[in-house]
């Protein structure tokens, strides 16, 4: 298995009256080469799971194995060699650096990966070409549409071509003809190979997935595998 | 991370805020301009003082002693001094009025600050004063037992005299008696109104032909000592020799001292002047450190988001230290850069105004120093805000807008 959840919970203000169970006892395991759609409404802790499975934040109580490694165990630099080499992350609102330029945003992961300033540069432009945006290298993102910073993200994501892609509502901010072209994308991102996981408040969406996972309320309440036709 | 990547990624984020980066800079550009000043004013002087008291021969003892008896005081202590390992040299140092001439040029009627001086020596003076022959030859031992009519003169001395003629084995009328220039030292000290190069040096026993001159008795000669460590013994056990003979003054009058001695203490005082000026100067330095740290602190602030975006792509805690720590060592560093450059400008001022048209420039020491403290002073003040940086969970620093 890639990744193991075994009751995991995420509590915040725990015994405080507002306490609220983002995560409420959550058991899940994905394998390799899946593609996961996780489904809710918002506020249903979809963004609190990616946050957890992209060892951003850590559960409050439960394991989490991740390549058969307790991630509890490992060091902070550990972790950040895993965000950095093993996943890509898509977050919910793009995450752009604001003032780094289209290129400079795609060559981050790079960067601390220790990729010399050539090889670097050659990476990110050919994963800003995947995107479709390679002519946009050096505009700004405050010089770009939605659609265009989104792009951006994918391309930071995958610039450093990491197994495992992790995308917060990555349509959530586009027209429908772009939101195909990014689903598009990640489809061919998992022909090639990679474990995707997406997460979406829109069934219609979360309907072209392999494997969809509902959650509401923090807990898991629909998990089922589905074919799929990607033509 | 390399450290190449961190010095890219300060110049660009210096570069993006120009006028708060200078403003922080201000502290650090004021404080270091002035301590720079004044430690390296106090140290040129120091130097430029040094320099002209080696010129003029150093580890030397002046000795005088008169004896109500009539015994020569240089003699006493030529014999006293012959027993002492430490003592290398001992020459009298007697100047004496008179009168030079060579064909129709004659000393009374030039300026003064031309005039060559009449010294009476012996065949050591030229080790006392540190003077070396340029041409010709020293005077000997023989000189001075035989009664030699013979004499040295100092560069300018001959310059003055004989211009573009060779003194050598010409005849010198002093004070009617001639004396034949055997030999010619070599410039000491071209640039110094009163010159040490005005000496004319005759054998101290030449005061026999020299009706007006003083016999010698006065007893005012120098001891070269071997070096600067054995000046205080040899003064010592000097001054002990003297008290015994003179019985505290009552048969005659005399002293011993070094100029080393006060240049030391007038070294230790400048060097006082400067510490406390320096520390004052010092705490403005301390001020601007503060003012970077605050700086740094509102620069992690404005930019938690980026911090949560880079840790979460996967950046180390140590990336992000990095990061910060050189940002604000580049603007110490910047900042030192500047205030040197002002500091130099103050420190020449500083020898124009105090110190009489002198030429002081810092030392490259004191420059290399200054600019590692500026770039440390960046590091000190820039790691409470870096680790705090570093510090942020990713997830808490990408909710925050
Ligand atoms: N830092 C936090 N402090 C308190 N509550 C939080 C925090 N982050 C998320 N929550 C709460 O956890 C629940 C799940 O949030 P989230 O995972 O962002 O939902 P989704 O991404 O599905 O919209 C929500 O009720 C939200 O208010
Ligand atoms: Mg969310």
């Amino acid at each position: 298995m890639l990744i193991t959840l075994k009751d995991v919970y995420k509590i915040y203000g725990e015994g405080l009256e507002s306490e609220v169970r983002a995560l409420d006892g959550v058991s899940l395991d994905i394998d390799y080469g899946e593609f996961v759609a996780i489904a809710g409404q918002s506020g249903s802790g979809k963004s609190t799971m990616m946050n957890v499975l992209g060892c951003l934040d850590i559960p409050t109580y439960g394991d989490y194995f991740l390549a058969g490694k307790d991630v509890s165990e490992l060091s902070d630099k550990q972790l950040s060699h895993i965000r950095n080499k093993q996943i890509g992350f898509i977050f919910q609102g793009y995450n752009l650096i604001a003032s780094l330029n289209a290129v400079e945003n795609v060559e981050l992961p790079l960067i601390y990966q220790g990729v010399s300033p050539f090889d670097r540069r050659d990476m990110a432009m050919e994963a800003l070409e995947r995107v479709g945006l390679a002519g946009r290298a050096k505009h700004l993102p405050s010089e770009m549409s939605g659609g265009q910073q989104q792009r951006v993200a994918i391309a930071r994501a995958i610039a450093a071509h990491p197994p495992i892609i992790m995308a917060d509502e990555p349509t959530g901010a586009l027209d429908s003809k772009t939101g195909q072209e990014v689903l598009g994308f990640l489809q061919q991102l998992n022909r090639e190979g990679s474990t995707i996981l997406l997460i979406t408040h829109d069934n219609g969406i979360a309907a072209t997935a392999k494997r969809i996972v509902r959650l509401s309320d923090g807990r898991i309440i629909e998990d089922h595998a589905q074919e799929v036709d990607w033509t | 991370m390399k450290l190449g990547q961190a010095f890219k990624m300060a110049v660009k984020s210096i570069l993006a805020k120009k006028g708060r980066s200078f403003l922080t800079m201000l502290g650090i550009i004021i404080g270091i301009a002035s301590v720079m000043t004044i430690v390296a004013t106090v140290d040129g002087y120091n130097r430029k003082m040094m320099e002209a008291f080696e010129a003029q021969g150093t580890n030397k003892i002046t000795v005088s002693l008169s004896l109500n008896s009539g015994e020569s005081g240089f003699k006493k202590i030529y014999d006293y001094c012959m027993g002492i390992e430490e003592a290398i040299g001992v020459t009298p140092s007697a100047e004496m009025e008179g009168t030079i001439k060579y064909g129709a040029k004659t000393s009374d009627t030039m300026e003064w600050k031309d005039r060559p001086r009449v010294v009476l020596g012996s065949d050591q003076y030229s080790l006392c004063s540190s003077f070396t022959v340029a041409r010709g030859r020293d005077l000997c031992s023989l000189d001075i037992e035989k009664y030699r009519q013979v004499c040295v003169l100092g560069a300018r001395a001959a310059k003055t005299m004989f211009d573009y003629a060779d003194p050598l084995y010409q005849n010198l009328m002093i004070n009617g008696v001639p004396f034949q220039v055997v030999g010619v030292y070599a410039e000491k000290d071209a640039n110094s109104g009163y010159s040490m190069d005005s000496v004319v040096v005759l054998p101290y026993t030449a005061t026999r032909f020299l009706p007006n001159a003083d016999n010698g008795n006065s007893g005012e000669c120098v001891v070269k000592v071997r070096d600067s460590q054995s000046i205080n013994k040899v003064l010592t056990s000097l001054q002990a020799y003297i008290d015994s003979l003179t019985q505290n003054g009552e048969r005659g009058w005399g002293y011993a001292w070094s100029e080393q001695q006060w240049q030391e203490e007038s070294n230790s005082m400048l060097t006082m002047i400067s510490v406390v000026l320096g520390g004052i100067a010092g705490i403005s330095l301390l001020v601007g450190g503060i003012g970077i740290m605050n700086i740094m602190l509102v620069t992690v602030t404005e930019r938690t988001r980026e911090i949560g975006i880079r840790r979460a792509i996967g950046a180390e805690r140590s990336s992000i230290v990095t990061q910060f720590l050189v940002e604000s060592a580049m603007i110490c560093g910047v900042g030192g850069i500047i205030g040197i450059v002002i500091g130099y400008g103050g420190t020449n001022l500083a020898g124009k105004v105090l110190f009489e048209g002198m030429s002081l420039y810092p030392s490259p020491t004191i420059t290399l120093e200054a600019f590692a403290f500026s770039v440390s002073l960046g590091i000190l003040f820039g790691m409470y805000p870096a680790i705090k940086a570093s510090g942020l969970q990713p997830v808490v620093a990408l909710r925050s807008e």
